[in-house]
């Protein structure tokens, strides 16, 4: 299993610092943006008036934008979950399924390694692989801190990192779940990421429109925390998505230890759930 | 060495793909220290067969052992103990040939001896320091060769193994082969290259639509097959009939010379000849490639 962690990981670093080094200079950038912004508050205060509400639920609500909560939902962990959820979902998708459409795992495969080796060293690969780029992202948020005044600490901006990881795990294990019972990892990094969006949309919108919220319990983002988790994690909702995303990539493994690897063109492309009825 | 232990066994063995039946109850038997060659066209159940032996895929039914064991229960213990070359190789591209094989090393616990490595690679003519991307498909076969037979297995599973390879290099990979089962290998290797089964194989099984259709020694097969045979009369003595003698039959007759099919011995129609004057007489060994064939017209 440790062979398979840190293959993985090493095939993953330049994903790891690219994104991470983009998001550390975007975290930075946001902290030295806090002071001017301040010193503008009341015109600031008047262009987001003008937005509608509607507009404005989309980046975090119609709070406080110069509140520490506020301010950095804002600018960054409201829409942050879609961004790096790409990410999430395409190492999701393709754990497992991306050397079998390659037609590698074929050959891993045939070596003394146990499926469930394979299965958590990577799946353990993929957590530290978006942990590292989180911790990159709360470096960026670090540094800048000095420089921005904002009325918060070191300790505190790591919270709302703790609530976007367990987002990012939950659409991670859904899109390698997918990708073991859809034909193909680019069916199922679609349907996730637009499973993504849509949950983003309906979370957003709900925070306007009462009618929306029984659809929003169904969704993975209302138990986001985003921004307001540097006033303190809800440990229900962490624990609950965390949850979930372990119920998903445990329904993965169990897939990937019972189903045949498939080669391409050996007649293996059909649903796995269509092999698996057929199965009994 | 014991030449009668059983190192594969396959029973009854069946899987379909959907509505595709690949395998209809494969039955085979490789001994201890063999060079098996499992012969059938694209589409047979060659490669199907295989990744059951290494619990690739699973059966839909039928049982399995390999070198005695059950290859989904003692799925780790087989695979530690077989080399396999599959028959679409492919390999990370982004890596280089010595991490590729140093990585394959890993997952088998470092049991390599890394100076065997190179003398494969030296013998196959393989750059190590060549990234993947840049092989031909020639060359990325090396590698799939190199990485089966680095370890020693006890059993080399290697689907179509010359593939891509110019024919120096199949006659390389063959005395690879051949040195492999001489260190106490068992070989069981497919190919649909007739030419290469004659000239490796002991044994050979015939895959047809997913059925064994025949096992046996690679010469006895031969030898066992139809042959024909031309005989020319002397004087312009005009052919007799033949077709009574036991295991012959006509296939043209012109004046004073006849193309004959006999099966099995030769024996009664030298006899039968014996009675004549003959002129010239010529028999044809069929290929085992005829005999294949011959197979998939029946």
């Amino acid at each position: 299993m440790i062979t398979v962690f840190s293959q993985s990981l090493r095939r993953w670093k330049w994903q790891i610092v690219g994104w991470g080094s983009v998001l550390l200079v975007i975290t930075l950038y946001l902290m030295w943006l806090y002071k001017p912004m301040l010193e503008q508050q009341a015109q600031l205060k008047n262009l987001l008036d003008a937005y509608g509400k509607e507009m404005l639920a989309f980046f975090g609500g119609a709070v406080d934008l110069f509140s520490p909560a506020g301010y950095l939902n804002f600018g960054f962990f409201s829409y942050i979950p879609v961004v790096v959820g790409i990410l999430a979902l395409l190492l999701g998708a393709g754990l497992v399924a991306a050397d079998e459409e390659k037609g590698t795992l074929d050959l891993i495969l045939a070596h003394p390694i146990p499926r469930t080796a394979l299965f958590w060293g990577r799946w353990l690969a993929l957590a530290v692989a978006l942990g590292a780029v989180l911790l990159l992202t709360w470096l960026g948020f670090a540094l800048g801190l000095p420089l921005s005044g904002l009325d918060t600490t070191v300790g505190e901006l790591l919270l709302p990192h703790i609530s976007l990881f367990s987002v990012l795990i939950l659409f991670a294990a859904l899109a390698l779940f997918l990708s073991l019972v859809l034909p193909s990892r680019t069916l199922a990094a679609s349907v996730t990421a637009a499973l993504l969006v849509a949950s983003y949309v309906v979370t957003s919108l709900a925070s306007v429109n009462d009618k929306l919220a029984p659809i929003n319990n169904l969704s993975p983002l209302k138990y986001y925390q985003g921004g307001n988790a540097v006033d303190g994690l809800n440990w229900g909702y962490l624990l609950g998505t965390l949850a979930a995303a372990l119920i998903f990539t445990l329904l993965a493994w169990l897939l990937f230890l019972r189903r045949d690897i498939r080669v391409s063109g050996e007649h293996g492309w059909t649903l796995s759930w269509r092999w698996a009825a057929k199965k009994g | 060495m014991n030449t009668s232990t059983t190192v594969l066994l396959a029973q009854g063995l069946t899987k379909s793909y959907g509505r595709v039946q690949a395998l209809r109850g494969v039955d085979l038997e490789v001994k201890q220290g063999e060079i098996f060659g499992f012969l059938g066209p694209n589409g047979a159940g060659k490669t199907t067969t295989i990744r059951i032996l290494l619990d690739l895929i699973r059966p839909d039914g039928g049982t399995v052992r390999v070198l005695g064991l059950d290859p989904q229960k003692d799925s780790l213990a087989v695979r530690a103990r077989c080399g396999y070359l599959p028959g679409e190789l492919h390999l990370e591209e982004s890596e280089r040939v010595e991490t590729i094989l140093r990585q394959f090393n890993a997952f088998r616990g470092g049991k390599a001896d890394w100076g065997y490595v190179r003398s494969l690679a030296e013998r196959l003519g393989l750059d190590l320091k060549m990234p993947a991307r840049n092989l031909s498909k020639g060359n990325k076969q090396k590698v799939g060769v190199v990485q089966a037979l680095m370890h020693r297995p006890e059993l080399l599973l290697l689907d179509e193994p010359t593939s891509g390879l110019d024919p120096l290099m199949q006659q390389e990979v063959h005395r690879l082969i051949r040195g492999a089962k001489a260190d106490g290998a068992t070989v069981f290797f497919s190919s649909h290259v007739m030419a290469e089964v004659e000239q490796l194989a002991e044994r050979v099984g015939i895959i047809r639509q997913g059925v064994v259709v025949e096992v046996a020694e690679t010469q006895t097969l031969i030898k066992r097959a139809l042959r024909r045979a031309r005989v020319r009369f002397a004087g312009g003595f005009q052919a007799p009939a033949l077709e009574g003698v036991r295991g012959v039959s006509l296939l043209s007759r012109d004046g004073d010379t006849l193309v004959l099919q006999v099966e099995g011995e030769m024996d009664a129609l030298i006899k039968e000849l014996a009675k004549y004057p003959v002129a010239e007489f010529e028999t044809e060994r069929p290929s085992l490639e005829e005999i294949f064939l011959a197979y998939y017209e029946r």
